[in-house]
């Protein structure tokens, strides 16, 4: 009787999730683009046959990953950092914790434009203060070795504050008991928060990852703002890809074929990554 | 209890949504007599002509009435809207500024209406030669001009006597005033891996004597003259004509470095012009326009861009949009359109225009790189060969791959690219 009680979450959720993954496998199957008129044409798995093959795809693939793995990682570790630091009993509070919200709060097409400024040879900040020292020029986002970098740079800046956000609410949570007694009977402040902050904190820091995972692997916007794919195709990302084969070269079966495929992409990440969280803690309570 | 409160929600709006459909109505035969004409523009092109649509919204009271939507501000941005309106098959607009890149496209999806039938013959005929171009698919014609467009050289007039002919004469000068001192830079042009890059390719492989797709739209990308013109725009950043930093240069930062008096040759489009002659620009007075450099100087060009307007299938109101567009592309609008923004002309006759020539000394120069224009490649797949010369331009300019190497991947994909589309038709 109870799951009556589910159906217009669950109704919701099939609408506006279940419905379209499953189209987009559909149409994954089909010929749709400019040669056949935009019509659906059955063309029996060649759009998959074809991504298997294409180099484009592949390397973007790495970049995604690549992209996702190294700033997730970077705002994590920020991210802690920041939710310590706003959790102490600090004058102006209030003020500060407002402050460090602030780029998570401005829209990512702005904020990119901001750093594709910041990043600008030669009347950026970053160039003129190297230039100002005597350095070369350093090109960030005309190097294709450094530009996915920079990309980087721009998304931890951008979003470390949503997962200090998360973790200082899971902060808020550990009763200050726990540390005293810790502190009373002889441990020191780093052994509690390896022993008492980290794994209290676990949860928050598990439902922030799939969070920032989930929509770092999507990124869109910043990149086609800051480089829009380039140099040398060095920046793109999967998201980047269908966009282009949808919208700009009307071919629809093949632009879902490669959102379809990283979705199963993102899902084995997120897989690889739950089973070795949960080999860790069955090593560590051992 | 709680069904008979949420009955009663229902019922009130459902009572809302019955009074606010009868004003709606109400308000709708009032106007019968109006027919709307719903018009997407880029958001610069939405205000530059909003005191025409005002005007012929004066004149045209009760009868016609002309509503502009005003796009986004980027070109692609702006393709993206229209595209995801006409998938959905809404007729929300009558009319689309279109983009000379995306006439093929959006021809071949059977989204625009063929003008043909309307244009009456001598009309076409009193266009410049350039701004005929690229308007046709398959022999048919799918757009009005707006506004003509074509890469131009800017340089500088304070740092020597006339502009290089050549490829050899603009490295050299702008490499030697670089060494000199006299400017940070010596050229600067759009080197970021987008539409731009193209622009500039196309017309400096014209100069070297090749071309992106043959006549029977066999690519051509690793032809000689292909190489040599690659090499040539990879020698500019080598020897330091070029900042290494164009090679995510887009028009506004070109237009920033050479604004600021920093360099001393600039590629970019006729909208330049104003721009540079605004009343904080470095350099008012000390700038000239000519067309890009070419070995032998019959084939020096263009790259043609322009805006033109085209019909929408599905518009009810075909009859009353022609109208409007050509009132938007009237002469008199084209005059106004050129002293208020500098647009480029479309008709000839405005190019020998006293008064125009009076207020700016670049019209012979745009009408001669009109004459000269260079259309990029006419297929429905042009956003595809254009995304795989751009990106392999990229990574040879960027010294991720060799000239031969990327130039001929680049022809090996479009054959690709093109063959697999020629194979099902």
């Amino acid at each position: 009787m109870n799951i009556f009680y589910l159906l217009p979450a669950l109704t919701l959720i099939t609408i506006t999730f279940g419905l379209p993954i499953i189209r987009y496998f559909w149409i994954s199957f089909h010929a749709s683009s400019l040669l056949t008129g935009l019509e659906y044409i059955p063309n029996y798995g060649s759009n998959w046959l074809r991504i298997i093959g294409d180099d484009r795809f592949w390397r973007d693939t790495i970049q995604t990953l690549r992209f996702t793995g190294v700033s997730v990682s970077i705002e994590l570790i920020i991210a802690i950092l920041i939710a310590l630091l706003l959790n102490q009993k600090l004058r102006g509070r209030g003020v500060i914790r407002a402050i460090s919200f602030l780029p998570w709060a401005l829209p990512t097409a702005v904020m990119a434009l901001g750093w594709r400024w910041i990043f600008n040879s030669p009347y950026g900040p970053i160039d003129q203060l190297l230039n100002l020292f005597g350095f070369a020029s350093l090109n960030i986002l005309s190097e294709p070795r450094l530009s996915w970098i920079g990309t980087v740079l721009a998304d931890v800046w951008k979003t470390s504050p949503f997962i200090s956000l998360i973790l200082l609410a899971g902060l808020q949570t550990i009763p200050n008991d726990l540390y005293e007694a810790f502190i009373l009977e002889g441990g020191t402040k780093r052994q509690a928060f390896f022993r008492i902050t980290l794994p209290l904190l676990e949860p928050y820091i598990l439902v922030s990852l799939l969070f920032r995972v989930a929509q770092a692997f999507g990124v869109f916007d910043l990149i086609q703002v800051m480089t829009g794919g380039g140099p040398a195709g060095s920046t793109e990302s999967l998201a980047g890809y269908a966009y282009l084969n949808a919208m700009r070269f009307l071919d629809f079966g093949y632009s879902a074929t490669i959102i379809v495929f990283s979705f199963i992409v993102l899902i084995l990440v997120c897989l690889i990554g739950w089973i070795t969280i949960s080999n860790s803690k069955r090593i560590l309570s051992s | 209890m709680n069904n008979i409160k949420g009955l009663k929600t229902l019922g009130l709006l459902l009572v809302t949504y019955l009074f606010f459909n009868h004003i709606a109505k109400a308000e709708r035969s009032l106007n019968a007599n109006t027919t709307n004409i719903n018009i997407l523009m880029p958001a610069p092109f939405a205000d530059s002509t909003s005191g025409l649509v005002k005007e012929f919204n004066t004149t045209n009271k009760g009868n016609i009435r002309i509503n502009v939507t005003r796009g986004p501000l980027e070109t692609e941005a702006v393709s993206d809207l229209a595209i995801s309106t006409l998938l959905l098959g809404e007729n929300q607009y009558d009319i689309l500024l279109v983009d000379i890149t995306w006439l093929a496209k959006y021809a071949a999806a059977d989204w625009l209406e063929p003008l043909d039938k309307y244009i009456p013959v001598g009309d076409w005929k009193r266009l410049a030669h350039g701004a005929r171009l690229g308007n046709d698919y398959n022999n048919k014609i799918y757009r009005w001009p707006l506004v003509s467009d074509m890469g131009l050289l800017y340089w500088r007039k304070d740092l020597m006597d006339s502009p290089p002919k050549t490829p050899e004469e603009l490295l050299t000068i702008a490499s030697k005033l670089k060494k000199d001192g006299k400017v940070k830079y010596g050229y600067v042009w759009q080197g970021r891996q987008y539409e731009g890059l193209s622009c500039v390719f196309v017309e400096v492989l014209a100069g070297f004597g090749g071309s992106w797709l043959d006549k029977s739209l066999n690519p051509n990308l690793d032809s000689d003259q292909s190489i040599e013109a690659a090499n040539w725009m990879l020698s500019l950043i080598e020897s330091g004509a070029s900042p290494k930093s164009v090679t995510n240069f887009a028009e506004t930062e070109v237009l920033q470095v050479f604004e600021a008096g920093d360099a001393a040759f600039m590629r970019n489009w006729p909208y330049a012009w104003s721009e540079l002659h605004k009343s904080d620009s470095q350099i008012k007075g000390k700038v000239g326009v000519t067309s890009m450099v070419s070995i032998l100087p019959g084939n020096q060009a263009s790259t043609l861009g322009s805006w033109g307007f085209s019909i929408l299938k599905l518009s009810r109101n075909t009859k009353e949009a022609y109208q409007v567009i050509r009132f938007l592309t009237s002469e008199k609008a084209q005059r106004e359109l050129f002293l208020k923004n500098g647009y480029t002309p479309t008709s000839r006759n405005l190019f020998k225009d006293q008064l125009l020539q009076q207020h700016s000394e670049i019209l012979p120069y745009l009408e001669k790189a009109l004459s000269i224009t260079k259309g990029r490649p006419q297929t429905p797949l042009y956003a595809q060969i254009s995304n795989v010369l751009q990106t392999e331009l990229s990574s040879l300019l960027t010294k991720q791959k060799s000239t031969i190497e990327a130039m001929k991947s680049a022809n090996k994909k479009t054959i690709d690219i093109l063959s697999s589309a020629g194979k099902k038709k």
